[in-house]
């Protein structure tokens, strides 16, 4: 047994090592362009200081990018939660027994996936934003707090100012994540083979006991990838909302971007955040898989 | 072993099925005036050519699938659309499938305790007390921890009657239990279906084994195209067969 699963050592081929060179070669040449061909100035060491800064008692206080970096992570996990909600909800509706659920369920999905993600946001944006946000009375609720909810808010979600643009936002990526998860959650639980399904019905389980107990958890372990990688669409996606001026990452990336024209500089540090942020939450749900597979076996 | 645990054969059908008909949206008819009753400790074993809808009659009886017009009455409850009415059917009717369909994701201890928390409402002390009966009568007490695909098909299959069992079901269904099993599993299964029936447990049995009918049944329908061709006592149907049909049929699965 133990002979046959050992792995292959590594080895470099010729093949591996022409391919690295021409890689390099390309890479080298860009570098060559941006430099010698646009007489561009690299100035790396200015940008920690956007990253970082000091304020007037000395302390390390987070400046633009990284307040974006926040404000991206806030955005994406409540757009997470919320589209999670929603797209169980829809998903739910998409199986129903009930003609009338299934239609709306389907309606959302298509006019949602159907639709370019920008155009989603413009008509979120001004429709919530303009019309709802007002109603429920976000911005004056959000001013006429006590200091302490203030500095809770900003923690959570946003500062006062920003709060009602941030759950216009956050509804717009939800909304949008939920389409995908709708689908995702649907075809988890109809992957359940039927046999798990008669076998609730025949014991008398109600429909609600057959789901949580029986169906929910098998179909979780299964969706858990493709879940995983709505998640990181989602933190992806959320880059989006830089256009309504939430000021989250690449809409700071922006702004620095003009005021100093450190244009390559900003551009690659935002990618390696992004990537900070993708990368650690793809190897996390990695982790997570191997776990609940061995927990199973 | 318990005599007649399950109570004495009456003379009142205890399952009533009066001329039910089903027809699949693909247009194939299970089942058309199917007319039978079932009494109380009766072992009916239910026969015939694949596609002839047994496997549907067996499921209409709990409602795992729905009838286009006909009654199923099952001890005094009518299965209708009647939510409440089927959950009370289904508590009373344990049904074993071919596929076992144990629930993989729990251990055998968890897969038989689950209903009987949920649905009898029993707390974990007195589910596994049950559990851990049953699981002796089946002979498998050894494997409560383990989870269903650590086991063999004649284990997981016998898990399943527990399972069904536990419930303390007035009637047990049997969707080809053995049918999946490999041949040396059969005997272990079948032996667990005959002190059921020994105990007078009332059950309705499809199955290819011509030595179970034989044996254990009181009664064998012989059903083609969702009809019943012939009905009679294991030793009428296997030793002097009324209808061609039947007798074709024997001749080909007896060689």
């Amino acid at each position: 047994m133990k002979g046959a699963i050992l792995r292959k050592k590594p080895r470099l081929t010729l093949l591996d090592a022409v391919i690295m060179l021409v890689v390099t070669a390309i890479l080298g040449y860009i570098g060559y362009r941006i430099t010698v061909g646009l007489h561009y100035k690299w100035n790396w060491s200015a940008i920690p200081r956007y990253l970082f800064r000091i304020d007037e008692n000395g302390n390390w206080k987070a400046n633009l990018l990284m307040q974006g970096l926040f404000t991206t992570i806030r955005l994406s996990i409540w757009a997470t939660l919320l589209a999670t909600i929603i797209g169980t909800i829809a998903g739910f509706f998409r199986i129903s027994k009930s003609l009338f659920k299934r239609l709306l369920g389907r309606t959302f999905v298509e006019l949602i996936r159907n639709t370019p993600p920008l155009v989603l946001i413009f008509i979120f944006y001004f429709f919530v934003s303009g019309q709802i946000m007002p109603i429920l009375g976000v911005d004056d609720f959000a001013r006429n707090a006590s200091e302490s909810t203030q500095s809770m808010m900003t923690f959570l979600f946003a500062p006062p100012r920003f709060l009602s643009a941030f759950i216009s936002a956050t509804v717009t990526v939800a909304i949008f994540e939920a389409a995908y998860i709708t689908e995702i959650i649907r075809a988890g639980i109809q992957s359940i083979e039927k046999g798990q399904f008669d076998a609730c019905h025949a014991l008398g389980l109600s429909w609600k006991q057959k789901m949580q107990y029986v169906i929910l958890p098998q179909t979780i372990q299964r969706i858990l990838p493709p879940l995983a990688g709505q998640f990181i669409s989602t933190i992806k996606d959320s880059a989006i909302v830089s256009v309504i001026s939430i000021p989250e990452l690449c809409f700071q990336g922006m702004e620095l971007m003009a005021a100093t024209y450190l244009t390559f500089e900003c551009w690659i540090t935002i990618t390696v955040l992004y990537l900070i942020l993708t990368l650690s939450l793809s190897l996390a749900v990695e982790r997570l898989e191997i776990f609940m597979r061995r927990s199973t076996a | 072993m318990q005599d007649k645990q399950f109570g004495a054969k009456s003379s009142f059908g205890f399952i009533t099925v009066d001329r039910i008909s089903k027809t699949f949206p693909n247009g194939v008819v299970a089942l058309s005036e199917f007319t039978t009753h079932i009494l109380r400790g009766e072992v009916v074993v239910v026969i015939g050519p694949s596609g002839s809808g047994k496997s549907t009659f067996l499921r209409c009886l709990n409602g795992l699938e729905d009838i286009d017009s006909g009654s199923i009455v099952v001890d005094g409850i009518v299965l209708d659309d009647n939510k409440k009415n089927r959950l009370e059917i289904r508590k009373e009717v344990g049904m074993v499938f071919q596929q076992f369909n144990l629930f993989p994701h729990m251990t055998v201890r968890d897969n038989i305790n689950l209903a009987q928390r949920l649905v009898r409402k029993k707390t974990r002390a007195e589910a596994t007390e049950m559990t851990m009966d049953l699981l002796r009568k089946v002979n498998i007490t050894e494997k409560a921890d383990a989870f269903p695909a650590q086991l063999s098909g004649g284990q997981q299959q016998r898990v399943a009657i527990a399972r069904a069992l536990a419930m303390m079901p007035k009637v047990m269904l049997f969707d080809e239990a053995t049918s999946a099993l490999d041949p040396e599993m059969i005997g272990e299964v079948l032996e667990v279906m005959k002190t059921l029936a020994g105990e007078g447990m009332t059950m309705v049995v499809v199955t290819h084994e011509m030595g179970f009918a034989r044996e254990v049944s009181d009664r064998v329908i012989f059903m083609e195209a969702g009809k019943i061709v012939e009905s009679g006592t294991a030793e009428h149907f296997f030793n002097h067969p009324r209808e061609e049909r039947t007798r074709a049929f024997l001749s080909q699965i007896l060689t």
